[in-house]
Parts: structure tokens; C-alpha cells; sequence
């Protein structure tokens, strides 16, 4: 049965069913949503500590000097904050298909008259509003603990480029997912993916310190812009292309290409996965 | 292989040679198992190097001119050793009998007549393995980012670390403990206590940049004498440096630590085994 013949009602409802399927889950696991709200917060501390311990009273002067704002406090949990938005979405979609995978019902969901994107989007949804969730609990907490104002800036443009910078991501990670489909591994790539992402979208630094090359790499990757945006708007450090409507008009093309992209790839890999009968292994 | 009828209907593996040959059969599972996954391989050292740059970049940003200060490369990169063999301790020894669980094999384990104690330590020598080669690549990684580091008296460092990883493996078979006890929020927990130990050790900072209060309570924890020690000790005592007690204080600490904390959480983990077995919840998850 072809999935065309189902009207985008019904298909939009399998999503909402999966999201909610997947928010249900993880509410009976309430110290896992703690230690989503924690996550941010910690790795923000380490380089918050490590700052003030070899800088010491000269520490936001010397931030300044490198990065052009004071509040290193801030850039850091703005940058983490970010990153566990990122960060989850590769974890969510890679392990949503490994562990369907692992429990054998892929090749079950490639039988049913469902269109895989819808599932996955599903899949982004429930990520989305849990990581974002746990991204701005994680500032706010994160601010009161370590003692810097939250509501500094102009929140409510940086609230914009997350959400435009997440549609791009979960096209990212549409690409990430063929990756785990292909070499039917999620563990150990999500673990490497987390730590490369973050290097190339400055989580504590910003990118103006890479080489050439490796800058070029990282303004190719769309939670660069997002972290940038973000830090932007609340702290003041500056857009890439100077004014925030440009960097966000970058956002918009990356959110019409990624996902695109994203879709052709994941469904070329699904295709050749099915043709050799590898769906079912792992 | 000594077998031993120690009732009628019952056989049991005894004897040092039976545990160390199930010891050893049940190593090499795992190392089979390691070596089947390549991109783990691969990823790990990746990660890794990753890691490494990103605190170095980070600590630059705190710096006039990129230097990073002369004492931080040591304290990142020794401080990072202790801490992937703490946390790669809490995975491997404690998350993997969660996972025995929800695959179905935990309680086949405890239905052969194998030593229990050597399918629990087996898991160690994967890890020593492992984790051991990847702090030689952190060690190398950082040192080809930030210059040479310090390498002062490498025979107590050594020391340092073994006792150090022997009282780690005992923090290990705890959280083993826990782990049949608590069943599926152990996963939460493993990433709380490694929160825990990342900001309570100081793994990646010196102490001094802890407030006051949280000091107090890092007084009462061995590991974290352990990472003053093992970073003072390679770093060669620069000044400041033990900074929780004088060197001579942290080694016996440290000692007792190593020595003690196994053999507690060996009893603690056989304590839970015999509740889960009692119950009956080692097929449970």
C-alpha cells in the first residue's frame, strides 16, 4: 500500500502519535529530564572554573579581549545550552533507529502504510521540545546558580534563531541517521558526533580562533549560525554578517537546503538497506 | 578446571585455577566483543582528540596571547585520565550487568557453575585495556596541542594511578550493586555520579576554583585525593600544588582507598546479588 493514498491529516496524526508516545515514555523517568537540565549546567561549569581559576580576578577582562564580551559565565551556558539542543537531536533520531533496529521492529515499521519521514518527524518533534525544555531550564538555573542575570539581551530574537536553526539540524541529522542505518552503529558515532559538533559550533569559544579551513567547515554547519545567533542577541557579541537579519536570512537557506538533503540521502541509504535485506540485521 | 560436587544435583566450578580460567574465557568474550565494533575503535580516539582541544581552546580564551598557563595542560590532561577510567568504570563494570539484564543473560550467568566474582572483575580488564590506551593518546594528543607536559616521578605516578584505579574498581562493583537494585534508572544515575566526580574531583580545574563549602565536602572524597595527588605528583609539586592535604596525607589516603574500597564493593554487589536472587528479579527490567 503506497502511503500516497493516505491524506496529510492522517499522516500528520501518526507524527503527533509518535511525539506523544515518546513524551509519555520519558515522563515516567522524571531523573532522566533532571539530568537533561543538569547536563548543560556542568559542562558549562568545567571552563567557567578552569577560567577563573588561571585568570583569576582578571578573568571577564580577558574574556573580553578574546571574545568581546565580559560575561563568560553567560557565553558559556548559551553555548551549552545550544549544544544539548544539538547534541539531543543526534542522540534522539540516531537512537531512534538503532534500538528499532535492535529490537526488530524496523523492518515492522517499513511494513506499515506509514511514511517513515512522518515517524521521524515525530521523532524531531518529541526532541525538539525536550531538549529545548532542558536547554532553557539549564540557562536559567544555570544563570541564578552561577550568578549572572538570564533576562539580559534580546531573548526572544535568540528564541527565534533556535527555532529556525532546528529545522536545518534535524536535516543534519536525517544525514547522521543514514550513517547509523548504513553502518548499523549508533553508540559509538553519536559519542564522537556530540564532541565533533560542539568543537565546530565553538561551544566555548568562538570559531574567529579557527585556521582557514576548518572556519570554512564549521559556517557550513547550521548550529554554528544558531550558537552564534544566540550569543549574539543575548550577549552582544557580534553577528557574522553584522546584522541579525542577515545571519538568520543564512538560517532560512540552510532550512531550505538541509532537510532536503537530508531526506534524499536517508531515503537512498533506506532504499539500498532494504534492497539488501539489511533492515533486519544488526 | 577443578570441578566439585558440592551437593547431589550441583556442580560448581572452585579452586583458583576454575575462577581463573573462568576469569579469563569470560575476558576474552568481552575482548571478541570489543574488537567486532571497529568504529568504536576509531571514534574513541577521535573523541578523544576532540576533547582534548576543545578544553585547551577553551582554557586560551582565559589567556593573553593563547598561551593556557603553565600548569594547565597537566591539570587537564592527568585530571582527564582519572576521570574516563572513573567514568568508563561506572559504564563498563555497573551499566553493563544492567545491560546482561535486559538482554536475558544475567540470570543464565547465575545459572552456570562459574565464579560470579570473576564474570564481575573480567569486566575490568577490557577497561584497563582500553581506557589505558586511550589516556597514552590523551597524553600525546595534548601535548602535540599545548607543548610538552610535565612528566616528574613517574614511578610514584604510577603507583598513584594503579591504587587509585584499584579503589576506582571497588566505586565500580558498588554501583554494580546499585544497579540491580535500581534496574533501569541506573543509566540516570551513572551520568549523575559522573557529574558528580567531574565538579567534586576538579578533574579539568585546580580545587582552588571550587567555593569553600563544596571543599569541605570534597575532603571527604578519596578520589578526589587521588587527582590532586597523581596530577601534584607528574606535575612535580609546582607551588600550590597537592592542594587538599600535604602529598604524605594523599598517599595514605589514597592507599586505604585502593585497598578497602573493593573488597566493600564486592561485598556490597554480592549482598544485592543474593536480594536479586532471593526475589527473583535477575531476569527483571
Amino acid at each position: 500500500m503506497s502511503t500516497q493514498t493516505f491524506p496529510v491529516r492522517s499522516l500528520f496524526s501518526a507524527t503527533l502519535a509518535s511525539t506523544r508516545m515518546r513524551l509519555l515514555n520519558i515522563s515516567r523517568y522524571p531523573g532522566q529530564l533532571i539530568t537533561d537540565i543538569i547536563v548543560p549546567i556542568v559542562f558549562a561549569a568545567l571552563p567557567i572554573l578552569l577560567g577563573r581559576a588561571t585568570a583569576g580576578e582578571n578573568a571577564a577582562a580577558v574574556f573580553e579581549a578574546n571574545t568581546g564580551t565580559p560575561n563568560f559565565v553567560g557565553y558559556m551556558l548559551l553555548g551549552t545550552s545550544a549544544f544539548s539542543i544539538v547534541s539531543y537531536a543526534f542522540w534522539h533520531i540516531a537512537y531512534w533507529l538503532r534500538w528499532e533496529m535492535e529490537t526488530g521492529t524496523l523492518e515492522t515499521l517499513y511494513l506499515t502504510p506509514t511514511g517513515r519521514v512522518w515517524i521521524a518527524a515525530g521523532v524531531a518533534l518529541y526532541s525538539l521540545i525536550r531538549s529545548i525544555f532542558s536547554a532553557l531550564a539549564g540557562y536559567f538555573i544555570g544563570s541564578f546558580v552561577l550568578g549572572v542575570n538570564p533576562f539580559q539581551g534580546e531573548l526572544l530574537l535568540a528564541l527565534v534563531f533556535i527555532l529556525v536553526g532546528a529545522i536545518p539540524l534535524y536535516g543534519v541529522t536525517l544525514l547522521f541517521g543514514a550513517v547509523v542505518l548504513k553502518v548499523k552503529e549508533a553508540n559509538a558515532l553519536v559519542q564522537l558526533m556530540q564532541w565533533g559538533v560542539s568543537f565546530l559550533m565553538g561551544v566555548f569559544f568562538p570559531i574567529a580562533i579557527f585556521p582557514p579551513m576548518l572556519r570554512a567547515v564549521a559556517l557550513l554547519f547550521p548550529p554554528t549560525w544558531m550558537t552564534n545567533g544566540v550569543r549574539a542577541a543575548v550577549l552582544g557579541v557580534g553577528y557574522f554578517f553584522g546584522e541579525w537579519y542577515l545571519d538568520l536570512a543564512v538560517l532560512w537557506g540552510f532550512l531550505l537546503v538541509a532537510p532536503l538533503f537530508g531526506y534524499w540521502v536517508f531515503t537512498r541509504v533506506e532504499n539500498g538497506a532494504r534492497r539488501n535485506e539489511g533492515l533486519g540485521q544488526y | 578446571m577443578t570441578l566439585l560436587r558440592s551437593s547431589p544435583g550441583l556442580t560448581v566450578l572452585t579452586g583458583f585455577k576454575a575462577t581463573w580460567s573462568a576469569f579469563w574465557a569470560m575476558a576474552w568474550k568481552e575482548l571478541i566483543v570489543l574488537a567486532r565494533y571497529p568504529v568504536q575503535f576509531v571514534t574513541s580516539f577521535a573523541q578523544i582528540f576532540i576533547i582534548m582541544a576543545i578544553f585547551s581552546l577553551a582554557a586560551t580564551m582565559f589567556s593573553r596571547g593563547g598561551d593556557s598557563g603553565s600548569n594547565t595542560p597537566g591539570v587537564i590532561v592527568y585530571g582527564f585520565i582519572l576521570f574516563i577510567f572513573l567514568s568508563d568504570t561506572l559504564w563498563t563494570i555497573g551499566v553493563n550487568i544492567r545491560h546482561e539484564q535486559t538482554q536475558g543473560t544475567l540470570e543464565q550467568l547465575y545459572l552456570s557453575p562459574a565464579s560470579k566474582f570473576a564474570n564481575l572483575v573480567s569486566r575490568v580488564t577490557n577497561l584497563l585495556l582500553w581506557t589505558g590506551l586511550l589516556s597514552v593518546v590523551a597524553t600525546l594528543t595534548m601535548s602535540a596541542i599545548l607543548g610538552e607536559l610535565p612528566f616528574e616521578n613517574p614511578l610514584l605516578g604510577l603507583y598513584i594511578l594503579a591504587i587509585s584505579l584499584c579503589g576506582t574498581f571497588g566505586i565500580g562493583f558498588a554501583f554494580a550493586a546499585l544497579t540491580l537494585r535500581i534496574k533501569e534508572t541506573a543509566q540516570t544515575v551513572a551520568n549523575l555520579l559522573q557529574f558528580a566526580f567531574l565538579i567534586f574531583c576538579a578533574n579539568f580545574f585546580p580545587f582552588a576554583a571550587l567555593p569553600d563549602w563544596m571543599l569541605v565536602l570534597v575532603r571527604w572524597l578519596p578520589p578526589a585525593y587521588s587527582v590532586d595527588a597523581f596530577r601534584s605528583t607528574l606535575m612535580g609539586y609546582p607551588q600550590g600544588y597537592p592542594e587538599l592535604a600535604p602529598i604524605n596525607v594523599e598517599l595514605i589516603i589514597i592507599t586505604l582507598f585502593g585497598l578497602i574500597m573493593p573488597f566493600i564493593g564486592y561485598w556490597l554487589y554480592r549482598r544485592s546479588e543474593d536480594h536479586a536472587r532471593r526475589v527473583g528479579s535477575l531476569a527483571e527490567y
